[in-house]
């Protein structure tokens, strides 16, 4: 079965941006960084993309996206 | 003509969902559809069962069948729903036909991620879910040796400790370079990784399964390395909402893979619900939705769509997601997000770090917790915490979820009033030591 587009997105984006913090995390706490292969879209053109994007441009792209946060308006009153 | 609530899964959001359309509408006919042998009993007590710190297995079941029908909750056992038809409001059952609802909740659950890789079909691959499997599958460790489980996900660590704690040579084989690492941050994890290393426990990160190898039955794990020998092989992949059903019958599914919902758990199809693992729930800090939370999440959507369902007003709130676990010889946990998530994101933060005591000092049994905050650099807000210590920490997450959720500040925390008593509190908070530290980073 095919994956619908939005699905295969974040899929591979959530997988991506997490493998790349981990790499800067493993920098950080001086441990073995992840071992890097697959795809060189994702690592070499998406990932800085969407790093260098402000904060603001980054969250309104989210938001976009089909998915249950667009139909929660409120916190539930208790 | 009574309200005919039909729910599919029988899980917890399955159970929760059928309790509260009972309560909600007791004239109601409420009929839960369930694949499986059992319902009302705690598959997150497996491990525990396995790793012997339960005696029973019996001792995880919360009720008995009796009990659904003393309440007029109907439940099929061991039935597949094949089809539904939101438009005729009917779902097709297998050995029955069609059956008619006013209302449906979708409670199906959620399924392991594939291996993806060759061996994936072999016998002797085992997958924590279903009581009556772990029932027949946990003789099989009287006479097992040498374990491998394959990837540091929650279940990973629970089944990782359950096997070490059982006396198995474990090895725990994942391609992330520390455990859990898609959720808990690096710092959080050495403590529990040292601990299983003391436990005898052989790690192996950054690496990732290439094959299971076997004749009929699987009996190595092969990773680029070298070929892992094994008696009982445990998958722990993440897990992915079980949504064929509802996918087939054009209910609106997310960017998780999650069934789309509302505040009341309603889907985009007129008298269709969805609760539990197949639903997405939009994060509180975020926003983005998310998938795959813990049991209390699932019980507590259930109970929404059931009161929704049967004609009730109950609404669910955005998540901030308290965690907390048993990993080896300490205690994690933490409430919407780490420094690594936070890094993938790029969400904005800033960060203060502290190491306390759970008692007084000279208390005996006193445990060390490490504990860290990530506040939003602007409005000083509580975003995210994560933990590692000896105790406390489950109610410790409860708490910061709160405080993440009513928008308390590191300046709050910084200043809290906390509980001193020499055998459950020492006199510094760790909580507030941590947001001293962090207002202290942001005054340079």
């Amino acid at each position: 079965m095919t994956v619908p587009f939005f699905e295969w997105l974040r899929s591979n984006s959530e997988e991506y941006l997490l493998e790349a913090s981990q790499r800067d995390m493993a920098t950080r706490y001086g441990i073995e960084a992840p071992v890097r292969d697959g795809s060189v879209f994702w690592r070499r053109i998406f990932t800085p993309v969407y790093r260098l994007l402000p904060w603001g441009l980054r969250r309104s792209i989210m938001s976009a996206m089909p998915g249950s946060h667009r139909r929660w308006m409120r916190r539930a009153p208790p | 003509m009574p309200r005919r609530v039909v729910v599919v899964g029988g899980g917890a959001a399955g159970i929760g969902a059928a309790g509260a359309a009972k309560q909600t509408d007791p004239q109601a006919e409420v009929t839960v559809f369930t694949e499986f042998e059992d319902v009302g009993y705690s598959p997150c007590g497996i491990p525990y069962v396995h790793g012997r710190e339960i005696p029973t297995f019996e001792q995880l079941f919360l009720a008995t069948k009796q009990t659904y029908e003393d309440v007029g909750i109907d439940i099929r056992y061991e039935t597949r729903v094949n089809r539904l038809d939101p438009a005729a409001h009917e779902i097709e059952v297998e050995g029955t036909g069609a059956v008619g609802f006013d209302s449906l909740i979708v409670a199906t659950g959620f399924e392991y991620a594939d291996p993806g890789v060759p061996g994936s079909d072999l016998d002797g691959l085992h997958y924590v879910k279903n009581i009556r499997r772990a029932i027949e599958w946990d003789p099989v460790l009287e006479d097992a040796r040498v374990a491998v489980v394959v990837e540091a996900t929650p279940l990973g660590l629970e089944m990782v400790t359950a096997l070490a704690h059982r006396g198995l040579e474990t090895h725990l084989v994942d391609p992330r370079p520390w455990a859990l690492a898609d959720v808990a941050d690096p710092d959080i994890m050495q403590p529990v990784q040292d601990s299983w290393a003391d436990m005898g426990v052989k790690m192996h990160f950054n690496t990732p399964v290439e094959a299971f190898l076997g004749e009929g039955k699987v009996r190595a794990v092969k990773t680029p390395d070298e070929e892992l020998p094994a008696d009982v092989v445990v998958i722990c992949t993440h897990k992915q909402p079980n949504n064929r059903l509802a996918r087939n019958a054009g209910i609106k599914i997310g960017s998780t893979g999650g069934i789309i919902v509302d505040q009341r758990m309603h889907t985009r199809t007129e008298g269709v619900y969805a609760a539990g693992d197949c639903a997405e729930i939009p994060h509180g800090v975020t926003k983005v939705p998310i998938q795959g939370l813990s049991g209390s999440h699932a019980y507590a959507q259930g109970k929404v769509a059931g009161t929704s369902a049967a004609g009730g007003d109950r609404a669910y709130n955005p998540v901030d997601v308290p965690w907390g676990m048993v990993a080896g010889k300490w205690m994690i946990g933490g409430v919407s997000f780490g420094e690594t998530t936070a890094n993938a994101l790029r969400f904005p933060y800033v960060m203060g770090v502290a190491e306390g005591i759970s008692r007084a000092r000279y208390y005996p049994d006193m445990k060390k917790i490490r504990i860290k905050l990530l506040a939003d650099p602007g409005t000083h807000r509580l975003l995210g915490a994560q933990m590692v210590g000896g105790e406390g920490i489950k109610e410790r997450a409860d708490f910061l979820a709160m405080a993440v959720r009513t928008g308390i500040t590191i300046e709050d925390l910084a200043t809290m009033e906390n509980v001193y008593s020499p055998p459950i509190g020492a006199l510094n908070e760790p909580i507030s030591l941590a947001a001293q530290n962090a207002l202290a980073g942001l005054k340079g």
